[in-house]
């Protein structure tokens, strides 16, 4: 108990500091912070130690005093002006504190540390659009109260970017041993914000057997080292991820994901976790398909359309991500244009397990899903009268569906209406499909 | 305009060349000038229609192609252009990607400087390449005489184009066999007026039509595929002017003046008469009619055939074939009518195609809800037949309306080909034998489509009347076997052909039916498979009269998902299954081929003519769709050492060991045991736990608990379920044969490896089905026969592997108590025999013993049991010995010693040792595993290591049987199986240094071979030509109503070679073939000295008394294929495969490749001292 109250002491004696400039979110963090941070793990003696580094500190927090009015046009810009500021004293030696502008480092020593990386990854280098991707995740960082894990960052540019954009706390996960020691130092060097674990945010939770060993791990592990426990789904989103997907198997990670959102299994044992990934363009695009698309309206966009709120955040050309192998452009074949990442903004939805969808009869939709888009040009009244003989037009005519719609017309949303009459009804819960999504549950569709 | 004019002479004077060309055809054919003219007239017509169409039609025809076989071409790469959006990016990267060019670029200089510098080595190398040319020029005349010397583009003439010629043949043939001629001549004539379509068309296509004509005598018909036949640019073959001569002899009143003709137009063409009778197949009555007008010219004409008796040119056999005075091939012990009346009895099993025997299951007393159930079933199947015959005539309806394009090739005539009852009955087949947990739709439709296309080949055998033919030739043939008949001189393939050739009136047997193509087969069988998912219902309150009664299907078409993929499934409602499962049926069905037959086998005389009598067979087991293997076989000359070898397989008749198999049955009816290979029925089964998932009582823990018990119990259940089923056919099918005398007829796999046809039951098959089978034939024991058995039982115990024969044989008399015991009273005795390696065959041969100790005397006892003799790992002994290793060889067996060597053993105390060391340093895993490692837990890497497994592959076997040891820990299996499978990879590269160099020879050899762009070919010492199917996967979609299902084809050979497989592949399927030749070399000296062989793979079987005689044989033909000199034939082979077109232009990279694989391909790995052991 006593840590709690030294560290409650702590951000008000921080808050107090920069009242001027966030006053409101300042008292915000005070009193949430408690509450928001089980106690326990490897966090706290780092943050006791960083109170004690406030002190040499304190000057260049003063200096940013100076300027509230320019705070106050841009954010950003704001921001930079500080961050300018601080520069100036960076020479001392001493920790770094939260509002020291870190130096995203040599654009050709980074290139140069991205490209030796072994296995093929996409990197940020470009100070540029690191920055963007943190505005992104804003827009008002310094205030938000959830973890930002950053996936495989690498050299760190863009952990630097989100630090300097005022990110409260950082949970760097990085798969790739080589990386680690410089992050370390820079975990070191900071009071706390940043935290680094050698981790694979895309290896979680594996199906296999096999002795588990980083940078595989299992979420449970991870959350409650990290000391995040279990929260309401309708509560506020807790973590927010930030990477860049692998290209190797890109849609099978997006299965993945959105089975465990369904099921809250994996992350989303934890809560709404929201994700802001760079997918590529083509990806991306099958991923928002509209009903009527045959080529690509899949269950695959259903799904995460039906769970998500899905924003397109930036988009950004291959060329600027440096890559560690030689080919460096995906071939774009197929209908779409793939010149691009994306990044993707996938915040589920806070109602989506509301109306009689529930993690434990998710598995049932799932397989209802995937089944009448097998093929989406049939028609839905057959797949139904194949489940339920006769049930099919009672259904469509409740959900005011003509008879005669195809799979591939129906909304995501409409889908999730007809699974919960489908639920409600006797008669499905007798159909095969339910023994199915028993058998199914293996899911050998993780890939 | 004057383009267009120029075009028009052009076509006139193509049209009168025509028209000349015609006339003078014309004037050979024997019916009236008016008559002539007038066909000439239409002939002119036509001809003129397809010059004017063909630019018309071209597109339409892309498409149809295209549709009809969607080949999914490969998809290119498109690369995307970098520079164009570098703008954009930061610039940083350029200079970088320059800089490690400039830095790949020092490194060729750096290598330059370095070959500079080894100026010497090259010059060597220079010479070396100078000195393997000379070599490649010399043997060019030797190889000749091998049929495989063609370019390797040659071979691959292949799939996507011959998937489309035969098709269309198929077509033609199914069109003429239900005697839709209309059809099939509008067909041939749209596909021959459009060049895009005509391509794809050969003279046997032609000659399909012509057959047709002949039979009708409609000799202006043919004189018009003539016609066309100069128009496609083709030449008549023998095949044509068998079939235009065959009409005149047809015709009453032909004049010889045309016959003449035509002899002299076939003369000009390069064909003799002679050749007509050597090269064509006849059906029905041609030959006779061939004959006949030939007669009318040349009356004194008698065909003059040979025997194809071209001498075998491997050294290996050449005194088997020449010096045959001492040897005495066995003969049956049948009679001859006793085997004249067992093919009858075969002949009409095939000719129904399917069979039903009594399950064993039905032994079980009745009780009343099992009545209940076959009851409701036989009705629901009465009604089902009626509705799929509704079905199937009103879908064939539909397709005959719908189809208006002639040269569509449409599923209709496959409909037809068979009566529509027939079509039901395999579809209901299929209903039944559905496992409860589904079939994917191309399995199934795979299934259906072979079911029909077999039915079809025998009907076509009836028709082409060659059904007599073969009883004559097979009841003569009888003579060679039986043992009342006098003793021939002569092989079972050499009389056969003998036979064929003195009863040459009538057809022939080998009736050259088209094989469909795979796709025919996947498309029709969809087709049925379609009908039966949309037609097929129940209603769905037969089980439980609560329900609302509702018509619901019993199959339905769903998917599964895995990794990205979905799999189309079929699957049965589980209404249905549970009906089945209930009735627990008496019956089983099976198609014909599944059951052993009842007659010797008919010889494999030609590539496809042998095993079954009208069930088609394959002599080479591939892949579905993989054509190269058959291409390759038919170019080859001389397979004679392989058909005998096989034929040989086959003519060893079996029967069933009654008391081991009623045992067994009893058994399988109780509660089956896992423990002895039994497996249990599903009222073992773990029940499966029944919950709701709405139940809001439990925690979400909880049901996912409940859940992954479901999931376990399910798939432990259906996996019970389909080990139980196949125990039930193996039964079921011993059953049913146990009063019978049986043979399995024999084929091998691309390697030569042999196996016996019939799938479920047979000598290869598991502990239990090797138990229940003996040899037909009695022989006495024999001074040493009872030795034999005695350590055939010690042997199966799998205890005493390191003693010598005679410790075995010693310890065998000191447990006779035991052995006496286990004989007497199996099941409620000692059951020493359970503690067997393997129980049921130890439990078989103790009966044999004990009957043999207690007669009378047991030299005379006279012994059915086969006793086997194990090549102690064959791979490994295939390489000391081309290694010329002599430590290898000796801990293989093959240098003589007084205590047999056991490789595994020897292993298992090398990796012992190893572990002992790490465990002192203190390794923990070496610490857990004290006391774990066994001959056992190595056995299966080792044996496999020389077959090519990987780290990885040898992990997963060591883990499977760390596994099974109950009290090693759980969770250290994995890193125990990590840390072991290194030390026997470490153990092996030790004690087999000869076999590392090889096997790498063979690897990089395979690799470079594949990187020219070729797929990896040899020819075994006996002259088996193998080539390796690896190769990228093209993907084709075969669009059906009911889904698209995807064919990844991996064995294509027109795409380029997997080079990963093709080098990973070639050391273990080497070493495959040259013990598959061994076997046959074993097995053709064992038929000389009249010995009873069979084998599975490696390991012999005999009877006790020649146990000897036949180690004897197996020793001398390993030796004496040893001393071929293997390995510098590879070389020469691949040399000359290869490298035979010589690149001259040096400097080039293909040269520099070149030069490669011509010097690696030369260096023949040294070996050690050139004695054989």
């Amino acid at each position: 108990m006593s840590t709690q109250i030294y560290r409650a002491l702590e951000l008000m004696l921080r808050s107090s500091c920069c009242q001027t400039i966030r006053r409101r979110s300042c008292l915000r963090n005070a009193v949430l912070a408690p509450t928001a941070c089980v106690p326990g793990g490897p966090v706290f003696p780092k943050r006791a130690y960083s109170l004690d580094s406030l002190g040499p500190g304190r000057p260049s927090l003063g200096h940013s005093l100076h300027h509230p009015g320019s705070e106050r046009t841009s954010p950003s810009s704001a921001l930079v002006h500080r961050n300018l500021s601080a520069a100036a004293v960076q020479g001392q030696f001493r920790p770094l504190c939260r509002y020291d502008y870190l130096d995203l480092g040599e654009v050709e020593e980074n290139v140069r540390r991205a490209q030796a990386c072994k296995k093929t990854r996409h990197f940020i280098v470009d100070p540029d659009l690191a920055n963007v991707v943190a505005q992104h995740l804003g827009p008002d960082l310094q205030d938000s109260k959830s973890v930002i894990f950053e996936c495989n960052p690498g050299p760190g540019v863009l952990t630097r970017a989100l630090l300097n954009a005022g990110a409260q706390r950082v949970v760097a996960l990085e798969g790739d041993k080589t990386f680690l020691p410089d992050l370390q130092e820079m975990e070191e060097r900071l009071d706390g914000q940043l935290e680094v674990l050698h981790c694979d945010y895309f290896r979680l939770d594996p199906i296999g057997s096999g002795s588990v060993k980083a940078p595989t791990m299992f979420t449970d592990k991870l959350f409650t080292d990290l000391g995040i426990s279990e929260a309401a789904w309708t509560d506020d989103v807790p973590v927010k991820v930030v990477g860049i997907l692998p290209q190797r198997n890109e849609r099978g990670m997006l299965l993945k994901t959105v089975y465990a959102l369904f099921e809250r299994l994996s992350v989303f044992r934890y809560g709404r976790i929201e994700l802001n990934l760079f997918i590529s363009e083509k990806e991306y695009r099958k991923l928002v398909s509209p009903p009527g698309e045959m080529r690509y309206y899949r269950a695959f966009g259903v799904l995460w359309q039906m769970a998500c709120d899905i924003e397109l955040l930036h988009k950004e050309p291959w060329e600027s991500f440096i890559v560690s192998s030689r080919q460096s452009v995906p071939s774009s074949k197929g209908k779409f244009p793939n010149d691009h990442l994306c990044l993707v903004r996938l915040r589920p939805r806070a109602d989506l397990f509301s109306a009689g969808l529930t993690p434990s009869n998710a598995s049932t939709l799932l397989m209802m899903v995937k089944q009448c888009l097998a093929k989406r040009k049939v028609k839905l009244i057959d797949r139904l009268n194949l489940w339920s003989p006769d049930s099919g037009s009672k259904l469509l005519s409740e959900l005011g569906l003509p008879e005669d719609i195809l799979t591939g017309n129906v909304y995501p949303a409409e889908y999730l209406r007809l699974f919960q009459l489908m639920d409600k009804s006797q008669e499905f819960t007798q159909s095969w499909l339910y023994e199915e999504i028993l058998e199914n549950t293996q899911r050998e569709g993780w890939g | 305009m004057e383009k267009l004019s120029q075009e028009k002479k052009n076509k006139l004077k193509k049209q009168q060349h025509l028209e000349q060309k015609m006339q003078r055809i014309v004037k050979e054919k024997p019916l009236g000038q008016s008559k002539g003219s007038k066909s000439s007239l239409m002939a002119t017509g036509t001809s003129h229609k397809i010059i004017s169409s063909a630019a018309k039609k071209s597109k339409a025809d892309m498409k149809l192609s295209d549709k009809i076989y969607a080949a999914a071409s490969s998809t290119t790469a498109v690369a995307a252009a970098t520079s164009a959006k570098a703008a954009v990016a930061p610039k940083a990267p350029k200079p970088k990607q320059k800089d490690s060019k400039s830095k790949v670029s020092d490194k060729k200089a750096a290598k330059r400087a370095t070959t500079e510098g080894k100026v010497k080595v090259k010059d060597e190398d220079l010479a070396n390449v100078a000195e393997l040319k000379q070599r490649l020029n010399q043997q060019g005349q030797d190889w000749t005489s091998l049929s495989t010397t063609d370019s390797p583009q040659d071979g691959s003439k292949g799939s996507l184009c011959g998937d489309i010629q035969l098709s269309i043949r198929s077509y033609l043939e199914a069109c003429v066999f239900v005697g839709d001629i209309e059809r099939s001549q509008s067909f041939l004539l749209s596909q021959h007026r459009v060049m895009s379509r005509r391509k794809y068309l050969t003279t046997d296509v032609y000659n399909i039509m012509m057959r047709v004509w002949a039979k009708r005598g409609m000799l202006n018909q043919i004189g018009r595929i003539f016609i066309l036949l100069e128009e496609a640019g083709l030449k008549p073959n023998a095949g044509s002017y068998s079939a235009a001569l065959e009409c005149m002899g047809r015709q009453q009143n032909c004049s010889p003046k045309v016959i003449w003709r035509c002899l002299n137009k076939m003369r000009e063409d390069g064909l003799s008469v002679d050749d007509l009778f050597s090269q064509c197949v006849f059906r029905q009555d041609e030959r006779d009619m061939l004959l006949r007008a030939i007669h009318t010219v040349k009356p004194d004409y008698e065909p003059s055939l040979s025997l194809n008796a071209s001498q075998c040119s491997s050294p290996l056999v050449q005194d088997f074939y020449t010096k045959r005075e001492h040897h005495t091939y066995p003969k049956l012990d049948f009679t001859q009518e006793e085997l004249q009346e067992r093919f009858k009895r075969q002949l009409s099993v095939e000719e129904a195609c399917t069979v039903t025997i009594d399950s064993v299951e039905g032994l079980k007393p009745i009780t009343e809800n099992m009545a209940k159930m076959r009851e409701m079933l036989a009705e629901q199947r009465a009604q089902w037949h009626k509705v799929l015959l509704q079905a199937l005539r009103e879908s064939k309806m539909i397709l005959a309306k719908t189809n208006t394009k002639a040269y569509k090739l449409d599923l209709y005539p496959y409909l037809c080909l068979l009566e529509d009852k027939e079509y039901v009955d395999i579809m209901i087949q299929s209903v039944t034998n559905m496992p409860p947990s589904g079939e994917s739709l191309k399995i199934l439709a795979r299934d259906v489509g072979n079911r029909i296309y077999t039915k079809y080949c025998v009907r076509q055998k009836h028709q082409n009347q060659t059904v007599e033919k073969l009883g004559s030739i097979y009841d003569a043939y009888t003579d060679l076997l039986a043992k009342d008949t006098k003793v021939y001189n002569v092989l079972p393939r050499e009389q056969w052909c003998k036979l064929e050739m003195e009863q040459h009136s009538g057809p022939t047997l080998q009736g050259g039916e088209t094989t469909w193509p795979y796709i025919l087969i996947l498309e029709l069988g969809t087709f049925i498979v379609d009908i039966m998912v949309k037609n097929l219902k129940i209603n769905s309150d037969i089980l439980n009269p609560a329900y609302d009664r509702k018509l619901i299907p019993i199959l339905y078409h769903m998917y599964t998902f895995r990794s990205t993929r979905q799999v189309g499934f079929i699957k049965p409602h589980p209404i249905l299954t549970q009906m089945q499962q209930e009735a627990m049926e008496t019956k089983l069905t099976f198609d014909s081929s599944v059951m052993p037959m009842l007659c010797p086998p008919v010889p494999w005389t030609s590539v496809k003519f042998g095993a079954y009598l009208l069930t088609p067979a394959k002599l080479m087991r591939t892949l579905d769709g993989a054509m190269q293997h058959e291409e390759l076989l038919e170019k080859c000359e001389n397979l004679h050492p392989v058909f005998d070898s096989l034929n040989q397989l086959g003519n060893c008749a079996w029967r069933i060991n009654k008391p081991i198999l009623d045992i067994i049955i009893s058994i399988f009816n109780e509660r089956g045991s896992e423990k002895l290979d039994i497996p249990p029925p599903l009222s073992e089964a773990p029940k499966i736990p029944h919950f709701h998932p709405q139940d809001p009582t439990y925690t979400a823990s909880e049901k996912a608990h409940m859940k992954r018990e479901v999931i376990n119990a399910k798939k432990k259940c259906s996996e019970m379920h389909s080990l139980r089923m196949d125990a039930l056919y193996k039964l079921s099918i011993a059953h049913r044969m146990r009063d019978e005398l049986f043979w399995f007829p024999h084929n091998m796999d691309f390697r030569g490896r042999t196996y016996p046809c019939p799938p479920y039951f047979n000598h290869l098959g598991s502990d239990v089905t090797r138990a229940m089978l003996v040899f037909a034939e009695g022989k006495p024991l024999g001074p040493k026969g009872l030795d034999w058995l005695k350590i055939h039982l010690v042997n199966l115990t799998g205890l005493k592997k390191r003693s010598s024969l005679q410790g075995r044989l010693e310890y065998g008399n000191s447990i006779i108590e035991d052995i006496l015991d286990s004989a007497d009273d199996p099941l409620n005795g000692k059951k020493w025999w359970m503690e067997a390696d393997e129980p049921w065959q130890a439990l078989a041969c103790c009966m044999e013993i004990a009957n043999a100790v207690r007669s009378p005397d047991p030299t005379k006892f006279i012994s059915h049991f086969p006793v086997h003799q194990d090549g102690s790992c064959n791979g490994l002994q295939h390489y000391a010995a081309l290694g010329r290793d002599v430590i290898g060889a000796t801990s293989v067996n093959l240098v003589p010693c007084e205590v047999p060597q056991d490789v595994y053993s020897s292993v298992a105390q090398q990796v012992e040792e190893l572990r002992a060391r790490d465990a002192a340093k203190g390794l923990k895993i070496a610490q857990v595993l004290e006391g774990f490692i066994s001959r056992k837990v190595v056995k299966q890497t080792v044996m496999t290591v020389v077959y090519g497994v990987t780290r990885y592959g040898g992990r997963l076997q060591i883990e499977k049987r760390l596994k099974e040891i109950d009290e090693f820990p759980k969770n250290h299996v994995w890193d125990a199986s990590h840390y072991l499978v290194r030390l026997v990879f470490n153990g092996l590269k030790e004690m087999f240094t000869g076999t590392r160099e090889i096997q790498d020879w063979l690897t990089e050899s395979a690799r470079l071979i594949s990187k020219s762009g070729h797929t990896v070919e040899w020819v075994t010492p006996l002259g088996l030509p193998i080539i390796q199917p690896y190769h990228r996967t093209r993907n084709q979609v075969l669009k059906s109503t009911m889904q698209h299902i995807n064919l990844q084809i991996s064995h294509d050979a027109k795409e380029r070679p997997d080079t990963v497989k093709q080098k990973n592949a070639f050391p273990p399927n080497f070493i495959h073939s040259l013990d598959s030749t061994h076997m046959m070399l074993t097995s053709l000296h064992c038929y000389s000295a009249g010995l009873t062989f069979v084998s599975v793979h490696d390991c012999f079987w005999t009877h006790a008394l020649t146990v000897d005689t036949m180690n004897k044989i197996c020793r001398e033909q390993f030796v004496a294929l040893h001393s071929q000199p293997i390995l510098d034939e590879l070389s020469n082979f691949l040399l000359h495969k290869y490298c035979s077109t010589i690149q001259t232009e040096a400097r080039t990279k293909k040269y520099q490749e070149y030069r490669r694989l011509l010097l690696l391909l030369g260096k023949v790995p040294q070996t050690g001292e050139q004695e054989t052991g």
